[in-house]
C-alpha cells in the first residue's frame, strides 16, 4: 500500500468536500483511478456491497479501503468517513443560538419540506431502476412493508429478514 | 416515555442497530428513528425531522452526523462515542466480511432473488419515514393557516419533481431554494402578525 498518510488524506478530503453516504464517490474515483490504486471493479463492488452491509450505505468506502489496501485500508476509511460528519456539531450549536429568529425557523422548515418531496422521488427511482425489473409484486412488497412498519413489535430487521424469503420464494427460478 | 438508560444500556442499543440494520439508508433510519423516538423517546417526532434538516448541511455521511447529534443529546460526549461505536463497528465489520465473501455469493440466483424481494420493501420502509417526518411540519403549518400549509404542500411537491425531471441537478440547491422560499414567507408572516420587529421600519407618517 501506499503511504497510508496519503491514503488517509485522499479519503478524509472526498468526505470532507461532499455529503450523503455516496458523495465522496466522484472525488475517490477521481484520486484512486489514475494512480492505479483502485480498479473500476473494485468500485462497482464496494459499492453493492455498501447496499447490502448493516449500517449506512457510506460504509462502502470501508468496503473500497479493505479492497485497495486490507485490513489498514479499511480502518483508515472507517475513520476518513466518520470524522467529518462532527461538523454537526458546529452547525448545531450555531442554530441554537439563532433558532428563534423567524427566518432561521422558516429556513429549517422548508430545508425539511425538501428533503422529503426529494426523498420520495428518490424512492421512486430506486424502485423503477431495479436491475431486475418491478411488477405487482414488488408493489405489494411495498405496501405490505409500509404496513409492517406501523406495527411498533415488529423488529425491522425482522422484515427485511422475511423480504428476502419472500424474495427467494417468489423469484427463483 | 422519557426512560433514562444506563450507559451500558445506551451502547448496546445502538450495537443492536449496528448489526440488524441491513437493508441501506432508509432502513438505517427507518430504525434509528424508531428506536429514538417511538421506543426511547429521547426526541420529539418534530425535533427528529429538524435534527435531520440540520444534518444535510453538515459533510459525510448523514447516518454518522445523526448518530453523533444523538449520542450527545442523551449522554454528552461519552454518548457520542457509545453511539458510534455501537452503530459502526459491527457494520463495518461486517462490511469487510461480506466484501471477503461477496465473490463467492454474488451471482448465485437464491441471493439475486432474495434481494429483488427485499428492494421494495426497503422503498416501502422508507415511504414511511418520509410521511412519518412530514406530519409534525404539516400539523403546524395547518396550524398556522390555510397559506401556510398550502406551502408547504407545494415545497415538497416542486422539489419533488424538479427532483424528478431534472436528473443531475445539484441537490444543495434544491434544498437552499425551497429553504430560502421558506424562510422569507416566515420572515414575512412575522413582521405582519408583528411578532417580530420589521427589518425595515416603516417611516413614522404624518397623521
Amino acid at each position: 500500500m501506499i503511504n497510508p498518510f496519503l491514503y488517509f488524506w485522499i479519503f478524509l478530503k472526498a468526505s470532507l468536500f461532499s455529503s450523503g453516504g455516496t458523495g465522496n464517490l466522484p472525488s475517490l474515483h477521481a484520486d484512486l483511478i489514475p494512480a492505479h490504486l483502485a480498479t473500476e471493479t473494485q468500485f462497482a463492488e464496494a459499492l453493492t456491497i455498501g447496499q447490502l452491509a448493516p449500517g449506512p450505505n457510506g460504509l462502502w468506502s470501508v468496503s473500497l479501503g479493505f479492497l485497495t489496501g486490507g485490513w489498514t485500508g479499511a480502518i483508515l476509511a472507517l475513520l476518513a468517513v466518520t470524522l467529518p460528519p462532527f461538523f454537526i456539531l458546529a452547525v448545531e450549536r450555531l442554530y441554537r443560538r439563532i433558532e428563534s429568529h423567524p427566518a432561521v425557523e422558516g429556513f429549517v422548515r422548508g430545508l425539511s419540506l425538501a428533503i422529503i418531496g426529494i426523498s420520495l422521488v428518490v424512492m421512486g427511482k430506486l424502485l423503477i431502476g431495479a436491475s431486475e425489473g418491478i411488477d405487482y409484486r414488488s408493489l405489494l412488497l411495498v405496501l405490505a412493508a409500509i404496513g409492517a412498519g406501523a406495527v411498533r413489535r415488529i423488529p425491522v430487521f425482522v422484515i427485511i429478514a422475511v423480504a428476502g424469503v419472500i424474495g427467494v420464494i417468489l423469484y427463483r427460478n | 416515555m422519557n426512560r433514562p438508560l444506563s450507559r451500558g444500556r445506551f451502547f448496546l442499543v445502538w450495537l443492536m442497530l449496528g448489526i440488524q440494520s441491513f437493508g441501506g439508508g432508509s432502513v438505517v433510519l427507518a430504525m434509528i428513528r424508531r428506536a429514538a423516538v417511538e421506543q426511547y423517546g429521547w426526541l420529539t417526532e418534530a425535533q427528529f425531522t429538524r435534527d435531520w434538516a440540520l444534518i444535510q448541511v453538515a459533510p459525510g455521511i448523514n447516518l454518522i452526523a445523526l448518530t453523533i447529534l444523538l449520542g450527545r443529546r442523551v449522554a454528552g460526549k461519552a454518548g457520542v462515542f457509545l453511539a458510534l461505536a455501537g452503530l459502526l463497528l459491527p457494520s463495518a465489520l461486517i462490511t469487510v466480511l461480506i466484501t471477503l465473501l461477496y465473490s463467492h455469493f454474488a451471482e448465485r440466483p437464491e441471493v439475486r432473488a432474495a434481494l429483488r424481494g427485499i428492494l421494495p420493501v426497503t422503498v416501502g420502509l422508507g415511504l414511511r419515514t418520509s410521511w412519518q417526518m412530514a406530519l409534525p411540519l404539516l400539523r403546524e403549518s395547518s396550524r398556522e393557516g390555510r397559506v401556510s400549509f398550502l406551502l408547504s404542500i407545494l415545497l415538497i411537491a416542486g422539489c419533488g419533481a424538479i427532483a424528478a425531471l431534472w436528473g443531475r441537478l445539484p441537490v444543495v440547491l434544491l434544498l437552499c431554494g425551497s429553504g430560502l422560499i421558506a424562510a422569507l414567507y416566515n420572515l414575512y408572516r412575522a413582521i405582519r402578525t408583528g411578532s417580530h420587529p420589521p427589518l425595515f421600519p416603516p417611516s413614522v407618517k404624518a397623521e
